[in-house]
């Protein structure tokens, strides 16, 4: 039996998913439409045939035409003056203490402001902030925090964490979010996630829900909900892993990512990873095809393939030689999200720095 | 299975046009072509209970933010969005980010007050449905329980129908997995007592699966 009945409902029924749709139909949305609160609107401009033709007095005609001209001018003064709700920036709110933006302090009664292009939102350690984010998601700092905001608007909306942790709720189109921090960028493809960095430079990422990219120079990590992915400076992001791992998976990924100082001591460390990983550790061992030496990637695949079978049309040697579409179709046999994502944004990430 | 055609991005855009100047009727057409989706997704996520006032709290949320969406064509993928973080927000306010599943109390699955055999078991195959990943068991729901088709899926989520088949292929085939593993695939279960032990097995598995 092929899949064409779960997929449009066409072809011979499915006995099994038509018990499912059945038994599952109790769930299904029956609630009706509410009422609608009404959007307010742009008042549409009254035709001038209509006020013609009305029985109005010429008196009332003229007295009317002046007050609409009077609102029109009013209108287009108001138009044209600055306002404060369309200033560039995001609002900050605190939470607890005094954060500053740049050298103004905010808190108690004054307890909300903007963070500008370029300006630089810090908590010490009494502090905390919320900051929305266009309306695509809000972002919480937490104490002894300091970040900038790079870019907003348009689809691109960019911060820079030099230090502390962020706690950020996106729900934007994937890519519209991203984070700079002084070893990897993090991209947000849907989700929840919290991001750390220390004053060496070194960072933390825990997604918590949808997934989040990784990304420094070629160097990149696809980090899915219960997953955590560390940072280097100079080195950039580290092998993804799921926290529940063990405590010598991770102590073994941590050597091979950061630790190691000689081949044979990355080696050694490659081979406890390999021996620990369990099925769900098919992540960790997916991104380390690509961070291993071309020498080492044979038993990276073996591993691999045992853990997760590879799908139709990816091969031994297209992964040995890193044909990216056969890493992507195993990617998406992991079941934690579309690879397409992360490319599509790479794409208009490059496009966007060219 | 439904029989409504999938919208066409031209549609949808009207209608957000219309719905921004004030056209409650335009908002309330928006409402009737997406509600299931809203749902489903909740669905997937939230207990069953909360699932109807979230998909109000969804769309009144949207409403004042049409202006925001930049491109009127992707109202789909725009709501849907907001969904899934009010799922999340869902989760915040009860002190629980955590997969949908993890929040459930150990006596509360889906099963419904009259505990029938059949809602004991469609109880039982919802937890099963929600115990998979996130990318199957959303586009699950959307096909078995709100009775999308697989190219709706895809126009009104914005993934690609090549995402969404092999969505509903390999969630199908891990659901079809639990559920013969809970010796739930032959027949289903006959009698409410089975159901709720289904339903407890389907807590079981779940809290397996979350343990580290």
């Amino acid at each position: 039996m092929n899949d064409d009945y779960l997929w449009d409902g066409s072809g011979e029924p499915d006995p099994e998913i038509q018990k499912l749709e059945n038994r599952l139909a109790k769930f299904r949305h029956q609630g009706e439409a509410p009422e609608f609160p009404r959007i307010s609107a742009a008042r549409q401009p009254r035709s001038w045939r209509r006020l013609v033709s009305s029985n109005w007095s010429f008196g009332l005609a003229a007295a009317t035409a002046t007050v609409l001209f009077m609102a029109a001018f009013g209108i287009l003064w108001w138009s044209q003056k600055p306002s404060t709700n369309s200033e560039p920036g995001w609002d900050v709110e605190s939470v607890a203490g005094t954060p500053k933006v740049e050298s103004s302090a905010f808190g108690g009664n004054a307890g909300a402001t903007k963070l500008g292009i370029g300006q630089t939102l810090v908590t010490d350690s009494h502090s905390k902030a919320n900051i929305s984010v266009a309306d695509i998601g809000t972002v919480s700092v937490e104490t002894n925090t300091r970040l900038r905001l790079v870019a907003g608007g348009h689809g691109h909306n960019r911060l820079a964490l030099d230090r502390g942790t962020i706690h950020a709720y996106i729900w934007a189109l994937p890519g519209e979010f991203t984070v700079d921090t002084p070893s990897a960028i993090a991209v947000d493809l849907g989700c929840s996630y919290t991001l750390e960095v220390d004053d060496s430079g070194a960072g933390l990422l825990r997604t918590k829900l949808g997934w989040v990219g990784f990304k420094l120079d070629g160097h990149e990590a696809f980090i899915p909900a219960g997953a955590v992915c560390a940072t280097r400076p100079k080195v950039g992001p580290g092998t993804p892993y799921f926290d529940d791992a063990s405590a010598s998976f991770r102590a073994a990924l941590s050597k091979f990512d950061f630790g190691a100082s000689t081949p044979e001591e990355r080696s050694a460390e490659l081979s406890r990873i390999l021996a620990e990983s369990r099925q769900r550790d098919a992540l960790t061992v997916w991104h380390l095809l690509a961070r291993v030496d071309e020498s080492e990637r044979g038993s990276v695949y073996d591993r691999l393939a045992t853990l997760l079978p590879p799908p139709s049309g990816v091969s031994r040697d297209g992964i040995l030689r890193l044909d990216q579409k056969m890493l992507d179709l195993w990617w998406n046999q992991l079941g934690l999200g579309d690879a397409s994502l992360w490319r599509t944004w790479e794409r208009s990430w490059s496009e966007a720095k060219s | 299975m439904t029989d409504a055609p999938a919208p066409r991005p031209a549609d949808d855009s009207s209608l957000v046009l219309a719905a921004r100047q004030g056209d409650r009727a335009a908002f309330g057409g928006l409402y009737a072509r997406y509600a299931r989706m809203v749902h489903g997704i909740l669905l997937a996520r939230v207990p069953a209970s909360d699932v109807d006032d979230l998909v109000q709290d969804v769309f009144l949320r949207a409403l004042p933010r049409l202006r925001d969406l930049r491109d009127v064509a992707r109202f789909g993928p725009w709501i849907a969005a907001i969904t899934r973080n009010r799922a999340n927000d869902y989760y915040r306010q009860t002190r629980a980010v955590a997969a949908v599943t993890e929040s459930l109390p150990e006596d509360e699955a889906e099963l419904p007050a009259s505990n029938t055999a059949p809602d004991a078991e469609a109880a039982a195959i919802l937890t099963f449905v929600r115990s998979l990943p996130e990318t199957y068991r959303e586009t699950l729901i959307l096909r078995l329980v709100e009775g999308m088709t697989g190219p709706e899926i895809a126009v009104r989520t914005g993934l690609t129908p090549g995402s969404v088949r092999v969505n509903l292929h390999r969630g199908m085939q891990q659901l079809r997995e639990k559920l013969n593993q809970a010796a739930l695939a032959s027949g289903l279960v006959a009698d409410s007592s089975s159901g709720r032990n289904a339903a407890a097995q389907g807590k079981n598995s779940l809290r397996r699966r979350n343990e580290p």
